[in-house]
């Protein structure tokens, strides 16, 4: 990337040879990202990111697809900007069914198949969800939509946004049977600012960057030479590494939630345990507030996110795991623990030390949690008078 | 968002956190909205706060405005005590974010609450 930030300026577009060096620099990056997931490099669209990516998917398809219907499936847990997008498109007339997902956070092949129209031209389910990990069975889904256009309807197309899954496991476009495809650069170590799309050959999307003829008139706009470069690097290495840093996290990850459990009482994973990403763990602990253990983890060099209202600025805790049939308190207490290539043994020891204690000093600050331990003392009270009356 | 060393220490080592035997004024309130509650216990001897304890479950700011009303209020007179006023509390918690003032709001209505059961008593 370096050598495109300092010294080569050239823009792909051009004809003179610095143009073609940068040129040919996308191009090798094109491929590199086409193998991430299996595709060829001309269905690979660049652009600036995930939300991007979805939108380019979605808004894309939907414009050229709308005189022959104008209903979208999705999921109730899709990403902020897959939502967004969903709700903008409701304010233009069309309809959008969303799937529920359960508690384990799965949505249904079944309820995939109710909810398909004559006049659905789109379902958008996500492969892994950014908050609890939850893996969605996409294949089946292509499978179904596959069948549904052999069927006749043949404008029913399936996205996925993979941004979160990209990571953490192996990509493949046929295998998910999927005709667009969203990944995000910086969730495979990347910079921010880069992202792609993949678009099955001999789908049209109306380009939602008009007025210049780059990436086949799909994304106008001069390509961002050194992102894309890195890009291209990094969809490289996951591709070698995938399996060996998948293993070693899911190794880490156990190791946190064991300890988690052994050291600390009261709390109720959210999300399907078996299936779901190798670096995610998301964990709502009773009777305190998940902001309040952010920054007391923060305090002491740990990084963590959580679901909680405060810290997405709205007043309704995170979407994802009300969804999950999760009653305020657990959606507000639950906290989001992601690792990465890069956490160690010690790190995920040195939570473990540190998590107990800030959730104890938080539990005995909570009046909810007072108000649980004597309820729990009377209980154990009453049951030690039964036995003395017994004995 | 980024909160005041004050802010991070009240969190870190809240003031006077916990409950009253005897208390004379137990107030809990909760924030319809957001769902947060506080409960502030007070002793009374003669005329002047004599303890003060919090309990507080909700976002930080919920934790701090407690923890800096408790602390101030020990050693207060009920009259002093009458006439803080929400930016007083927002204040000693370190200050708040502009989203956050709900938070002293919540404080102040309990500080009501218990202030009246206070005077209330023979």
């Amino acid at each position: 990337m370096l050598p495109f930030l300092t010294g080569k300026f050239g823009n792909p577009s051009s004809v003179h040879f610095y143009g073609q060096e940068a040129r040919a620099a996308v191009d090798r990056a094109r491929r590199q990202v086409a193998e991430l997931f299996g595709a060829r490099p001309n269905e690979v669209v660049f652009t600036s990111g995930g939300t991007e990516s979805n939108n380019l998917a979605v808004r894309g398809h939907c414009e050229t697809t709308a005189d022959y219907g104008r209903h979208i499936v999705t999921s109730s847990i899709e990403h902020s900007s897959v939502r967004g997008i969903c709700e903008a498109l409701e304010r233009r007339d069309w309809e959008v069914t969303r799937l529920p997902v359960y508690e384990d956070g799965l949505v249904r092949v079944e309820d995939v198949r109710a909810a398909l129209r004559p006049d659905t031209v789109l379902v958008s389910v996500m492969l892994a969800n950014n908050e609890i990990g939850t893996v969605q069975p996409i294949a089946e889904i292509g499978a179904l939509v596959r069948e549904r256009r052999e069927a006749g309807q043949k404008h029913l197309r399936l996205h996925t946004d993979a941004v979160q899954a990209a990571s953490g496991m192996r990509l493949d476009v046929d295998e998910l049977g999927c005709d667009l495809l969203s990944v995000s650069a910086h969730k495979l170590y990347a910079p921010k600012g880069v992202g792609a799309l993949y678009v099955r050959r001999g789908l049209r999307l109306a380009p939602q960057n008009v007025g210049g003829h780059q990436e086949r008139e799909r994304r106008g706009g001069t390509e961002s030479v050194p992102l894309i470069v890195a890009f291209g690097e990094a969809a490289r290495l996951t591709r070698l590494e995938l399996e060996e840093r998948a293993e070693r996290i899911r190794s880490l990850r156990d190791r946190f939630e064991s300890g988690v459990e052994s050291r600390v009482a009261d709390i109720v994973y959210n999300g399907d345990r078996a299936r779901r990403l190798p670096g995610l763990s998301n964990i709502s602990f009773r009777f305190i507030e998940g902001e309040g253990l952010l920054i007391n983890l923060d305090m002491q060099g740990v990084a963590v996110s959580t679901g909680s209202a405060c810290s997405s600025g709205s007043l309704e805790p995170s979407p994802v795991i009300r969804a999950l049939g999760r009653d305020d308190e657990l959606a507000r207490g639950s906290i989001r623990f992601s690792l990465g290539k890069d956490t160690t043994e010690e790190e995920i020891d040195y939570v473990l030390e540190v998590l107990p204690r800030a959730v104890e000093n938080l539990r005995r600050l909570s009046p909810l949690y007072q108000k649980a331990v004597g309820s729990r003392q009377m209980a154990v009270g009453s049951a030690l008078r039964v036995k003395d009356v017994e004995s | 968002m980024t909160y005041s060393d004050t802010f991070k220490e009240h969190l870190a080592n809240p003031r006077n956190a916990g409950t009253l035997e005897g208390a004379d004024a137990e107030a809990e309130q909760t924030n319809p909205v957001c769902g947060d509650r506080l409960r502030l216990a007070l002793r009374v001897r003669g005329g002047r706060v004599e303890s003060a304890r919090f309990l507080a479950y909700g976002c930080p700011p919920t934790i701090a405005c407690g923890s800096a009303l408790a602390g101030m209020l020990e050693g207060m007179t009920l009259e002093e005590a009458a006439r803080l006023t929400r930016s007083d509390i927002t204040e000693a918690a370190g200050g708040l974010p502009p989203r956050k003032q709900h938070a002293a709001a919540l404080a102040y209505e309990t500080l009501q609450e218990a202030l009246q059961q206070a005077e209330a008593r023979p």
